[in-house]
């Protein structure tokens, strides 16, 4: 049986490990994790605002963790064109993150898609709540509202070869208080690919939830671990209590 | 022992590079017949799609040297994925186009019926283990392996079949013909059981 994911989600700024939300530098993270064993996949995003500083400190993150861990890694962070993703897999990563990359232009998607596979390309959407049930898809780290709905965005990446969607709640994101659920549902019920849910997680019953009521093949979390051995064991006992299939 | 590793330009092999060296053997990344044929054993890595993975073997002269080195003179060779797929005859992703053919076995889309089972297959999954094989020394019968994949291999041969994983249907998840290895899962992303497979691999005879 297919096991659900635990997803570590990095984000760096000018090479620099950050958590989201208060963009505060946490020194207590180090590479070191990475060679924990049971990380089931990393992603490592970008954030760096002025795309002409830290890129060659967040190169050798990603070269870093693909020559150590073992596991998948995505990259993600500024990537408009073919040559971009072609930059991150030679460094070793497996999949690229395409946010305002393919908003700004959607067929882009395709072409990952149709030059490196359905598979190495993840559609990251960042959503905000603008009513009871409704949502709405922001770009450039949530700040240019699009008009689009998350589930028709996801529809349509899904359509142009996207391999899997990473839905991220803009307004939970660094809250610890748990996923949007309704939001992450409403996105995993409109498509067939895999959906990873990001943004608020702040206990691990906030994964079985994700799981559970969020419809997600998998789970991230930014701040919530400390990276060590323990806290991601820890993480998949809860969940296998609760009868989620994980990889221990 | 040298690895060479086949660089075909579809994808990144970093990772197989870093696999083979922590396992124990020496990674030569070429795209060159005489490094490969140089070469103790060759690693056909890969993600992607299966028509450009094969034409880009063509445009680089490499599919006549690896039928030689693999078919007629035995090295041993270890199809990783999509490098496994394109060991095979044809695929559904790519009408008319053939694959090496070396293995007995086509290639199909992904179609579970259950709603709940997404494609692609991603993530860690156990297989059923068929018959016994070297490549798979010393991994326990519940060692999970990462999958990436919307295409899967069918064997059209029960003796080449030595484990199957099922999602929503069965399909092969590790084959042998002779000196011809193949794994649907990526064993260079498997931490300690993927990288145990390589290992095993590398110190075959």
């Amino acid at each position: 049986m297919l096991r659900k994911r635990l997803i570590t989600v990095l984000t760096f700024n000018d090479g620099v490990l950050f958590r989201t939300k208060l963009f505060t530098p946490d020194y207590r993270y180090t590479l070191n994790f990475v060679d924990a064993w049971s990380v089931d996949e990393i992603v490592v995003l970008d954030v760096t605002r002025n795309p002409t500083d830290g890129r060659e400190s967040f190169r050798r993150v990603i070269e870093n963790f693909a020559s150590r861990c073992f596991v998948p890694v995505a990259a993600g962070g500024g990537i408009r064109d073919l040559d971009d993703v072609r930059a991150y897999l030679d460094l070793g990563a497996d999949k690229v993150v395409i946010n305002s990359g393919a908003i700004e232009r959607p067929d882009f998607v395709a072409e990952v898609a149709g030059r490196f596979g359905s598979q190495c390309a993840v559609l990251s959407i960042d959503a905000k709540k603008t009513g009871d049930e409704s949502y709405e898809v922001y770009s450039h780290f949530g700040a240019r509202p699009t008009g689009m709905r998350p589930r028709d965005w996801a529809r349509q990446a899904e359509d142009l070869g996207a391999g899997e969607i990473l839905i991220t709640s803009i307004d939970r994101d660094g809250s610890l208080q748990g996923y949007d659920l309704p939001l992450c549902s409403d996105v995993s019920a409109a498509v067939r690919i895999p959906v990873l849910v990001c943004g608020g997680a702040g206990n691990w019953n906030h994964f079985v939830e994700g799981f559970a009521e969020g419809g997600a093949s998998g789970v991230c979390a930014t701040n919530i671990y400390h990276f060590t051995e323990s806290s991601i064991q820890s993480a998949k006992r809860h969940l296998a209590g609760n009868g989620i299939p994980v990889r221990m | 022992m040298t690895i060479g590793i086949i660089d075909y330009g579809i994808s990144n092999v970093s990772s197989v590079v870093a696999a083979v060296a922590r396992a124990g053997g020496v990674p030569v990344v070429s795209a060159d017949a005489a490094d490969l044929a140089a070469a103790d054993h060759l690693i056909l890595p890969g993600v992607g799609a299966f028509g450009d993975g094969m034409k880009n073997l063509v445009e680089r002269g490499l599919k006549e040297p690896l039928d030689r080195m693999v078919r007629d003179e035995g090295k041993p060779i270890l199809g990783i994925c999509l490098g496994a797929q394109l060991m095979c005859g044809d695929s559904e992703e790519s009408p008319g186009g053939a694959g090496f053919g070396w293995m007995p076995a086509s290639v199909r889309r992904l179609r579970p019926d259950d709603p709940a089972l997404r494609v692609p297959h991603v993530g860690w999954d156990e297989f059923e283990l068929v018959k016994e094989s070297p490549l798979l020394d010393g991994i326990p019968g519940d060692a999970l392996f990462y999958y990436v994949h919307s295409y899967a291999i069918h064997s059209g041969d029960p003796d080449i079949e030595i484990a199957v994983c099922t999602y929503g249907e069965s399909f092969a998840a590790v084959l042998r013909k002779d000196n011809m290895f193949a794994t649907q899962f990526h064993p260079e992303k498997s931490q300690l059981h993927g990288l145990k497979v390589i290992e095993n691999f590398i110190g075959l005879c």
